[in-house]
């Protein structure tokens, strides 16, 4: 039963990185009807800024500031610059595409994920930085039940993404903004015709999700310790996953299917083999999409006649 | 449809939007018209030839190509673009034509190389099988068709990007299932090595030269076939297909059927594609079947203009080229940086003027400043540029490049990038007063940091080479432009 | 547009043509057009150029990177000890066999080139080797151990690390006899170095009787929470034959996260003391420290002071290239021009008594290290490497 648990626990945690990632994926889906390959540079990114930021206080074994204010200010900083690089990103190689074929942005998309990775190796070099999260916060906090250890950076981890989701539902069907990006999603020309500012509203989509991007970057850089310029590509691949198994473009969608990911990985790593995890994890999903084709929460889209 | 660009070869007979007209069906007739002056007479020439003396027109061009091309670097990439060229056309199938976004499409050209291999080879048994070629390649092709309509199967149900990320899956566990699965007989991560090269009837093809020929009939033929099927009733419901299922449903098109066979008619030639490769490299890995190589395909095919197999050739010469032959030296790398900039500056400046004032202006403004820094400080000078032949001795009291330019350079670049995108951002005679310095940094930038680099560089140059020549033509070189249905 | 495109195509197609000519007529200008290293002295005339072959983007860039720093080192310094002329020109191969072939091409056809080092996996040198050996050319590499390289089939391929064959059973053994295990967990990465071990080990644990749970993750993993889950109180040694160091890092914090008090056992590929400090853990390596060798301060300093920290596979590299300097400049006194055959020859012949390595150099006909030797170090709670006397 504790290995059950445990298992869970490792699940839960990198299905809610996945999850968080899988937010920003489906909210740029949902307005552009483009995956956006570059999401997990931008998750990289986020990563490399939250460890430039404790390396500036101090390094993890002699930090200058208490352990709290240097969180926050990793997550501000990283999700800040990531926001603002997404936007641009939108700005300088989306923009100009958004009549083009479908296919168009894909490419574009993909060449600015390898712009982003191999800049980034230019820039910063190939050896994998460390987090050394342990040496800042101890693994004696946390909750330890006999087998059952869980560390309190997971249990920090899981109730960050809870509430960014949270936060980001309310925002989506509360606020006016969130209002104008559901009628930019729904229909564009229309949206434009009403008088809604589609320019700014894809805007704030992007910079919303590449924030997610960069929290959750630097998330998984307390949790995982290590950055490299790749870190992202996996990551991405597993976020848009989560996505489209989720039902692209629903919120709630995302989570699911970020957590299903995450969840099946740790218990067929626990109970099979780690050998043939990513293969059974991919069976199972093609399984899955078969039988649920618009996803677990997706729509089945309205066809126009 | 008010949002289309107006087509710029509009004729005069129309004056503007009518009501009752579709735009876009109005101005058809306006697109097929022929340029004015000599490049529609030539446009007008070419149109009567017909396709099969363009094929063969192609084909004896490039059959002579290894005449020009001396050593076996060369002739290497040349196969490599014709094996790139051989894939983006099979890809066309399914992604031009009948408009599935078919992301396993990798695996099988991964599943005819190991298909190939297993059977030139000692790995299914110890005497061996070795097959000779006229046997083993129909029998892989053969497997790969019917395993394209295996994975074609959720196309029954699945829409757009739906089937892609299924696909994807197929794509993805085509790697894991070679690395982890039967170490014995599929090798694992080491691969299966030692391979007969291609084989029958006493004649075996052992040099690149003939690998490059072989390639090349192979190429002719695919196209030959697929444009009888193209223009046949299969391509037709093809394009319906891809255009608007359930208007092709109405006119009693059997659209699963038809999805299926663009599926199956892909997996053919990627798998033929892939057994020459496996017989060319005399192995297998499974790492040559990963994603990165299916992003260079679809590259590859969207640049030349996805629907048009000449774009779909062109698109995996083009990039096949670049990648391999040029982007490999730092000299050629050179070229290729310096000529994007000046191609793009010669095609989107307007009028002459301006650019000439642009380009006198960043010359001299690289003189001036190099003089002022070099007086103020020797050091800051004194790399020099790292690139080398005319390039370099052209650039030498030009570009600023300090002693150590690794931490200037990293600054540099992402000054560049800063200034590119401010670049998007204003307009007008701003616009122009910043390119000026823009360009002198892209200059200093090369020679002080990315020459340094060139493996990386290469990494970097595709990427942006992806980002603006999708942006500066979205349909692709040979592509149109053509109505989607939303 | 069409009067656009029509610019854009012919720009290109000039562009190509122009690239080709260039290409064709100048190879050996490109040749040098790579990292040139400084010229030792103006008067020589011992020119060439050596290639270089490994992963300098991709996955596993760490790896390419330190690798390619390294023989960029061992030529400006050898340059200048030898007063010779020699060039590096890098190829990035990816660890994509595909690629390697390419850049073997490249530098096959540069016909200045004598020499090359790498590349760096063993899938690329079985996909390489008979085209090297075809040309001519001589090739050693610091970090391909699969054993079936070495069976004969590939005339002018070295290494100057040992095989999997050398250093899997005899780390086995060491386990086998001084930590006892009941029973173990050994994981490979899914690339052919890590599974060729893993082959070469599996034999020896099963028959002194050992439980052994075989798993495999890939090298893109960063989190091992569900698999260090699975290891029972019974498992008191985790095999890891890794070439990330870091990935062996975390696995480890995940063992302290979970409180768990199984020992890692790593193979050279963890051996990287600013990367992999798990206290307690053993790693096995083809050279000691050469920060821990005085004749080595010079090249440790330097290599420190330009790169920053390294790990396991750049002195290696440095031991390899230096080998190909040694040679050429062993020609050049001869009074003859460098070429492939007779720097083959002075390759072959090489016998140095002492290397970066800790260990003579000396090929046997194969091109394998005679007599090449492993290293164990047990890494103590401070991070630092203590070498154990060998028994």
């Amino acid at each position: 039963m504790h290995f059950f648990v445990q298992e869970l626990v490792n699940g839960i945690t990198t299905g809610s990185l996945y999850a968080l990632l899988a937010l920003g994926y489906s909210m740029v889906y949902g307005i552009l009807k483009l995956l956006n390959f570059a999401h997990g540079d931008l998750y990289m990114i986020g990563a490399f800024m939250g460890y430039f930021v404790i390396q500036w206080f101090g390094g993890a074994m002699a930090l200058t500031i208490p352990v709290p204010l240097l969180l926050l200010f990793m997550f501000v900083i990283a999700g800040g610059l990531t926001g603002v690089l997404g936007v641009a990103i939108e700005r300088f190689a989306y923009r100009p595409l958004r009549d083009a074929p479908r296919i168009a942005p894909l490419i574009t998309a993909l060449g600015v994920s390898f712009f982003l990775e191999n800049a980034v190796l230019l820039l910063f070099g190939s050896q994998t930085r460390v987090y050394n999260t342990p040496d800042f916060i101890s693994f004696s906090t946390g909750i330890h039940i006999g087998v059952l250890q869980i560390d309190i950076v997971r249990i920090m981890v899981i109730g960050l993404s809870v509430i960014l989701m949270i936060g980001l539902r309310l925002l989506v069907s509360r606020t006016r903004l969130g209002k104008q990006m559901r009628a930019v999603a729904a229909d564009r020309e229309a949206a434009e015709m009403l008088g809604i500012n589609v320019d700014y509203t894809i805007a704030a989509t992007f910079f919303i999700g590449s924030v997610l991007a960069g929290v959750s970057g630097v998330m998984a850089g307390l949790v995982f310790n290590q950055v490299y310029n790749l870190i992202g590509f996996v990551a991405g691949l597993k976020a848009f996953t989560a996505a489209v198994v989720g039902g692209i473009g629903s919120i709630a969608g995302a989570m699911l299917g970020g957590l299903l990911i995450g969840i099946a990985e740790s218990m067929i790593t626990g109970y099979i083999s780690s050998t043939l995890t990513n293969l059974i994890v991919f069976g199972i999903l093609i399984v899955m999409m078969v039988l649920r084709p618009q996803g677990l929460l997706g729509r089945a889209p309205l066809q126009k006649v | 449809m008010s949002d289309l660009p107006p087509a710029e070869s509009q004729t005069q007979s129309i004056t503007g939007p009518q009501v009752g007209v579709d735009e876009w069906v109005m101005r058809a007739g306006g697109r097929r018209q022929y340029a004015p002056g000599w490049r529609g007479d030539v446009q007008r020439r070419t149109d009567k030839v017909g396709w099969w003396p363009r094929l063969a027109l192609a084909g004896i061009a490039g059959a002579l190509v290894p005449f020009v091309l001396g050593n076996q670097f060369q002739l290497q990439v040349g196969i490599n673009a014709l094996l790139l060229a051989l894939l983006a056309v099979g890809l066309n199938i399914a992604v031009g034509w009948a408009g599935l976004l078919d992301l396993g499409y990798i695996a099988f050209y991964g599943f005819g190389a190991y298909g190939f291999a297993l059977l030139s080879s000692d790995q299914l048994s110890t005497a061996g099988v070795h097959l000779p070629a006229i046997l083993s390649l129909p029998i892989v092709m053969v497997a790969a068709a019917i395993l394209g309509l295996l994975v074609g199967l959720p196309s029954r149900r699945l829409l757009g990007d739906y089937l892609a990320i299924v696909t994807l899956f197929f794509g993805e566990a085509f790697v894991e299932f070679t690395n982890n699965v039967a170490p014995s007989k599929l090798g694992g991560p080491n691969g299966i090595f030692a391979l007969d090269p291609i084989h029958s009837f006493g004649v075996q093809i052992l040099s690149n030269k003939g690998y490059f020929y072989l390639l090349l009939v192979l190429l002719v033929l695919t196209i030959a076939v697929l444009h009888l099927l193209d223009t046949s009733r299969t391509g037709r419901a093809w394009r319906a297909v891809r255009e608007d299922p359930l208007a092709a449903t109405l006119m009693t098109i059997p659209v699963n059927r038809v999805k299926l066979m663009a599926f199956s008619f892909g997996a053919v030639v990627a798998a033929l594609a892939g057994a020459v490769f496996a017989a060319q490299q005399a192995s297998v890995f499974p790492t040559d079947f990963d994603t990165p190589f299916l992003i260079l395909i679809y590259a590859a095919l969207i640049l030349g203009g996805a629907g048009s197999m000449a774009g779909a050739v062109l698109g995996g010469l083009v990039v096949g080229v670049t990648l391999d032959g040029f982007l490999r030296s730092s000299t050629e790398a050179g070229y290729i940086f310096y000529g994007l900039i000046l191609l793009t500056l010669l095609v989107k400046m307007r009028p002459w003027r301006k650019l000439a004032l642009v380009l006198g202006s960043t010359v001299v403004l690289g003189f001036a400043l190099h003089a002022i820094v070099k007086a103020i400080s020797p050091s800051a000078v004194a790399g020099g540029p790292q690139s080398s032949g005319w390039i370099a001795s052209a650039l030498h009291s030009w570009v600023i490049v300090p002693q150590n330019p690794t931490t200037a350079g990293n600054i540099g670049f992402v000054v560049l990038i800063c200034l590119l995108i401010a670049l998007v951002q204003i307009h007008g005679r701003w616009r122009t007063i910043v390119l000026v310095p823009t360009l002198y940094l892209a200059a200093c930038v090369w020679e002080g940091r990315l020459v340094a680099e060139p493996s990386i560089t290469r990494q970097i140059l595709l990427g942006a080479i992806l980002i603006v020549m999708m942006n500066a033509r979205p349909q692709g070189l040979l592509g149109s432009r053509r109505v989607e249905v939303v | 547009m069409k009067g656009r495109l029509l610019l854009t195509a012919t720009a290109l197609t000039a562009l190509i043509a122009a690239g080709c000519g260039s290409s064709s007529s100048s190879s050996s200008k490109s040749a040098s057009a790579g990292t040139s290293a400084a010229a030792g002295g103006s008067s020589s005339k011992c020119n060439a150029a050596v290639g270089f072959e490994g992963p300098i983007t991709g996955q596993v860039a760490m790896l390419g990177a330190e690798q390619l720093h390294f023989a960029q080192l061992a030529v400006s310094m050898d340059n200048t000890a030898n007063k010779t002329n020699i060039t590096l020109v890098q190829g990035d191969t990816q660890l994509m066999p595909a690629q390697a072939t390419t850049v073997t091409q490249q530098f096959i056809s540069n016909s200045k080139m004598v020499a090359v080092v790498g590349p760096a996996g063993s899938q690329e040198v079985e996909a390489v080797g008979p085209l090297f050996g075809r040309a001519g050319m001589p090739f050693i590499t610091g970090s391909a151990t699969a054993a079936a390289l070495t069976t004969g089939k590939n005339p002018t391929f070295f290494r100057v690390v040992s095989k999997d064959s050398v250093q899997g059973p005899q780390d086995a053994h060491y386990i086998v006899n001084t930590l006892h295990p009941k029973s173990l967990l050994l994981v490979d990465d899914q690339e052919a170095y890590s599974t060729g071990l893993v082959s070469a080990m599996t034999p020896v644990f099963k028959a002194a009787g050992i439980n052994v749970d075989h798993e495999s993750v890939s090298q893109k993993i960063t989190d091992f929470s569900s698999l260090i889950s699975k290891v029972t109180p019974q498992t008191s040694v985790v095999v890891l034959p890794w070439q990330v160091a870091a990935n062996a890092q975390q696995l480890g914090r995940n063992l302290a996260e979970q409180h768990k008090k199984a020992v890692i056992f790593g193979t050279d590929g963890l051996f990287s003391p600013g990367t992999f400090t798990i206290n307690g853990s053993y790693v096995s390596s083809f050279g000691p420290d050469i920060t821990s060798i005085p004749a080595d301060k010079a090249i440790a300093d330097a290599a420190k002071a330009k790169f920053g920290s390294y790990g396991t596979f750049g002195p290696p590299v440095y031991a390899a290239t230096h080998v190909i300097d040694q040679a050429i400049a062993s020609v050049c006194k001869s009074g003859q021009t460098p070429s492939r055959s007779n720097v083959l020859a002075a390759i072959k012949a090489t016998n140095e008594p002492t290397s970066i390595l800790g260990q003579p150099i000396k090929f046997d006909s194969h091109g394998d290290l005679v007599n090449g030797k492993f290293f164990l170090f047990k890494i103590n709670a401070k991070g630092q490497y203590k070498q154990i006397p060998s028994a």
